[in-house]
């Protein structure tokens, strides 16, 4: 189905009936002097509302490439990406940029978040870029306690945070436009186990209460905490 | 909106570097204002040295022609003068305009026994003209043959007050006369330049050194839309035949003199706009740092949703920010350095706290925001249009 949005328009709501996402037969192409290099070739899945997924898979297998256009921010050479029920392929940069906004959440390996900011500003500010004006802190303030994090460090900056902390950061940020899918990517890679197991849990949490999660990982452990895994390799989904 | 608040709190934390950048714009602010000011309070001093001059229609002899019409065919200028005959026509000429005719030398003088000789010069106006063309800060006009009057320069520099006496020639030998007045400053003038000199009768000139021409005439015009027409019909009269005579329409030249200093003024604000493009190359540079220091940054906004305008609108704030406080301590700076320069120059700061000099502050503080902004283009578009998955990648 396609999605054609006006500028500036917002996605249309959620329709339950259809895959979050969906992916047919894409393939994507780098154009070298020294030869095209095929990142991946023919690949094709669905991802239901509500499921967590980990994709595994060695070291320029691809993961990253299908991460890229999994978060609109690579468009395809061939196939279908439907994210939400929008056909991506023929969307302008400015709706895809909405639609990232709208319906996806991105989690990074390391945390990413704005050192100027505070963390109060860093969880609202994807929020103040969907209302374009000032925005209540409160909601900022109730996504960040659902992540456990401790109000008194709401005020700080992300420097004065642990990792743990600033991943819990960064989850509430993905959060608070109340996306239709969170994309990790090795969300406790820069973590170490124990926290990790932390933010795993937080995010089965997050799960288990409806938040569709798609997750890169290397390590078989992390997979665990998903329902089903994606394994790719040269480009194709093998498993 | 957030962006602007990012702009404003990187600017903040990259105090020194924006420290500099705006130095390089309040420099050029400071160039271009100070500049204009200086140009302007120019422009404004010579016009009130000039303005009592601005009304007036000067005749000369005719310098470099074929000679032998006055004076008898010397060829030098300093024989060439104006006959009496001449004068009346003139005179006719421009009524009901009032002719004045001049005559004029220099010669030594001496103020008191012991004191040294000086050389001054002399004019010569008949009592009657003198209140048409000067006007005195002290004292009164002299009536008979034995007074005089002198510039106010003249006063100063010589000690000269009202009652003085003044002994004209080598040793007095053209008899002594009485200061009864001070003449007001004129500053430079196209008619007489009584600064530095003394004014004398026209009969004591006559008789003393034995003239019976004159070396100009002043016709003073009063209505000053009919300059040119007065200027015209001397041209007319005089020069039928040959050119016997110069005239010159004192407001022409002083328009000309004006428009000279005009142009004067904007090469030096074009030289001080040279320190504001540089300054404008290191806002770029700046910028550009600013940019590629932040690329990771750009790359996690647009990830997560910020349109291009958004990150362009970013860069240009910080841009605008340096832009308009360096202009705006430029522009603050430009008055104290018009202050400066004017009281050194000038030795007045009249001409500071007037409009036309007041602008060019508004036109470098504009020119300096413009600049900045201007600057901040590039560098903004480039971080609009950065991959996002290249700008996350990056380290």
């Amino acid at each position: 189905m396609d999605c054609l949005l006006e500028k500036g328009q917002e996605v249309s709501g959620h329709m339950d009936d259809q895959p979050v996402m969906l992916f047919r037969d894409v393939s994507k192409v780098y154009p070298l002097p020294a030869g095209d290099v095929v990142a991946l070739d023919g690949v094709s899945f669905r991802v239901d509302r509500g499921e967590f997924i980990s994709i595994m898979g060695p070291s320029g297998s691809g993961k990253s490439t299908l991460l890229n256009l999994m978060g609109c921010l690579d468009t395809p050479t061939g196939g279908d990406i439907f994210i939400s029920g929008c056909r991506t392929k023929e969307m302008s940069d400015v709706d895809l940029t909405n639609l990232r906004r709208d319906r996806i959440g991105f989690i990074f390996q390391y945390f990413n978040l704005f050192p100027l900011l505070n963390i109060i500003e860093n969880v609202t500010f994807p929020m103040m870029l969907k209302s374009q004006k000032a925005v209540n802190p409160e909601r900022g303030k109730e996504v960040l306690r659902s992540v456990q994090l401790e109000e008194k460090l709401f005020t700080h900056t992300p420097t004065e945070l642990s990792g743990g902390q600033q991943q819990r950061v960064a989850i509430a940020r993905a959060l608070i436009n109340d996306p239709d899918i969170l994309l990790c990517d090795e969300p406790t890679g820069n973590l170490d186990s124990k926290t990790g197991t932390g933010i795993m849990e937080l995010m089965t949490e997050l799960n288990r209460k409806g938040t569709t999660i798609i997750m890169v990982t290397h390590d078989p452990h992390i997979a665990e905490y998903s329902a089903r895994t994606i394994r790719i390799a040269d480009g194709r989904i093998v498993e | 909106m957030i962006f602007w608040e990012i702009a404003k709190r990187n600017v903040k934390i990259h105090m020194l570097r924006s420290f500099l950048a705006m130095l390089g714009i309040v420099i050029g602010v400071v160039a271009i204002s100070t500049m204009g000011i200086l140009g302007n309070s120019m422009v404004l001093a010579v016009s009130d040295s000039l303005k009592s001059v601005g009304d007036s229609v000067i005749v000369t002899p005719h310098v470099g022609g074929s000679g032998g019409v006055f004076g008898g065919g010397g060829g030098s200028a300093a024989n060439l003068k104006i006959s009496e005959q001449q004068f009346q026509q003139i005179k006719r000429t421009s009524a009901p305009n009032v002719a004045i005719p001049i005559l004029q030398t220099s010669d030594r003088m001496k103020f008191g026994v012991g004191k040294d000789d000086i050389v001054a010069a002399i004019y010569g106006i008949n009592p009657d003209d003198v209140p048409d063309l000067l006007k005195l800060q002290e004292g009164g006009y002299s009536r008979g043959d034995s007074g005089c009057l002198v510039g106010s320069q003249f006063a100063v520099d010589n000690n000269v007050k009202v009652g003085s006496r003044i002994s004209i020639g080598t040793d007095g030998n053209l008899g002594t006369l009485r200061v009864t007045g001070i003449i007001e400053e004129r500053g430079m003038a196209f008619d007489v330049s009584t600064d530095s000199a003394i004014v004398v009768t026209k009969n004591w000139f006559d008789a003393a050194y034995n003239r019976d021409d004159y070396d100009k005439v002043v016709v003073k015009v009063n209505d000053l839309d009919s300059l040119e027409t007065v200027k015209t019909s001397i041209e007319k009269q005089m020069n039928k035949r040959d050119k016997i005579v110069d005239v010159m329409d004192t407001r022409k030249t002083m328009e000309t003199i004006f428009q000279t200093f005009g142009q004067i003024t904007t090469f030096v604000s074009a030289i001080g706009g040279i320190s504001m493009i540089v300054a404008g190359v290191s806002i770029l540079n700046i910028m550009m740092m600013s940019v590629t220091e932040r690329i990771k940054e750009i790359g996690i906004m647009r990830s997560i949703g910020s349109q291009r305008k958004e990150v362009m609108g970013m860069f240009l704030y910080e841009a605008l920010i340096l832009g308009v406080v360096g202009s705006f301590i430029g522009g603050a700076m430009s008055l104290l350095g018009g202050y400066a320069i004017s009281s050194l120059m000038l030795k007045t700061t009249k001409y500071l706290f007037v409009p036309s000099s007041l602008v060019s502050i508004v036109y470098g503080v504009s020119f300096g925001i413009v600049i900045c902004l201007i600057c901040g283009i590039y560098p903004a578009w480039r971080a609009a249009h950065l991959s996002p998955i290249d700008a996350l990648r990056h380290e």
